[in-house]
């Protein structure tokens, strides 16, 4: 997906990548465009099965990204953990 | 009975999870891990299960394993690059004409893109496949964003895509875009969402899919892409 994301932006169009913590260090080696990083899972980086605030807070902080961002190679943080909801909270 | 070893050393258990006769996407991060610190992860494991018993939370089972998973992955990977490239945005978000691009493995059902000529790949037949879809280049899917998401399929060999399937939006979030779309976020959301299986020839995606895509998306008056890897 990093390559995806260095094509995509020197054809034009700007990119975001929301990530998860585990892949940080191979995501920021690549110097892509723009990356948020969560403190997710591996295949969940937006957050938990049906934890609908999270994921769009991780979204909305990518669309900000996508608007601030300078210049290449801005990696944000976001805070939080992962927060598996229960039955009863579905 | 099993074939597997009567001997089997700790090195080879730890290495099982990773496509091999224990195969767990979730625990394949084991084998980046040395001897000793995979022990500390299962003694540590097994001590919070306990607590959790008790005291129901698992959360700090999860948080857990989500550290030694990034343990494990810790330091730069094959590419390494010292520049980027940068397209500056000059509008809000709110008017960008934005796509969703994941490489999370979705499809719509009846529009499985047969990844070898096989219809009605399982999730299990593509982990034991996945040095073919190493080997490949990548198919692209193109998923209507008003497709119900019970219509959605996901299969990718090298994640386990449980939450996926429970969900779609934890990497696939067609539905959280479209209530961003009704509120008023996003004025220009493309009406249509591209996804892949990340687990492919990455030499060839950079120098051939990639900018076919690239191209696609221009066709499409795309000027900004929301981009998730798994």
């Amino acid at each position: 997906m990093g390559h995806l994301a260095r094509v995509l932006e020197e054809a034009g169009l700007a990119t975001v990548v929301i990530g998860t913590n585990a892949f940080r260090d191979r995501l920021a080696a690549m110097r892509l465009p723009r990356t948020v990083i969560t403190r997710h899972p591996m295949g969940r980086p937006l957050g938990a099965p049906n934890d609908r605030e999270t994921q769009r807070k991780v979204i909305l902080a990518a669309l900000e990204l996508l608007e601030s961002a300078r210049q290449s190679g801005v990696i944000v943080d976001l805070p939080g953990s992962y927060h598996p909801l229960s039955h009863q909270d579905v | 009975m099993t074939d597997k070893p009567t001997n089997e050393s700790f090195e080879e258990f730890k290495n099982s999870f990773s496509y091999g006769s224990r195969s767990d996407m979730n625990f394949k991060f084991l084998k980046n891990l040395s001897d000793e610190d995979a022990s500390g992860f299962f003694r540590e494991l097994l001590w919070k299960l306990g607590d959790a018993i008790d005291g129901g939370n698992f959360e700090r089972v999860a948080e857990h394993i989500f550290q030694t998973q990034a343990l494990a992955y810790v330091g730069p990977g094959r590419f390494t690059y010292d520049t980027g490239p940068f397209t500056p945005v000059t509008k809000p978000f709110s008017e960008l004409r934005l796509a969703l691009f994941t490489s999370s493995g979705h499809f719509v059902e009846g529009d499985d893109p047969k990844p070898f000529g096989v219809e009605n790949l399982t999730q299990q037949e593509a982990e034991a496949r996945i040095n073919d879809f190493l080997k490949e280049e990548p198919q692209l899917s193109v998923i209507p964003l008003d497709t119900p998401e019970d219509k959605l399929r996901v299969r990718h060999g090298g994640y386990d895509v449980r939450g996926a399937r429970a969900d779609p939006n934890v990497n696939f979030p067609i539905t959280r875009l479209k209530e961003l779309q009704r509120e008023g976020h996003l004025s220009q959301l493309h009406s249509l969402a591209y996804s892949f299986v990340g687990a492919c020839a990455q030499l060839r995606l950079l120098n051939h899919t990639a900018p076919a895509w690239a191209r696609l998306l221009k066709e499409q008056q795309i000027e900004a892409v929301l981009l998730v890897p798994v």
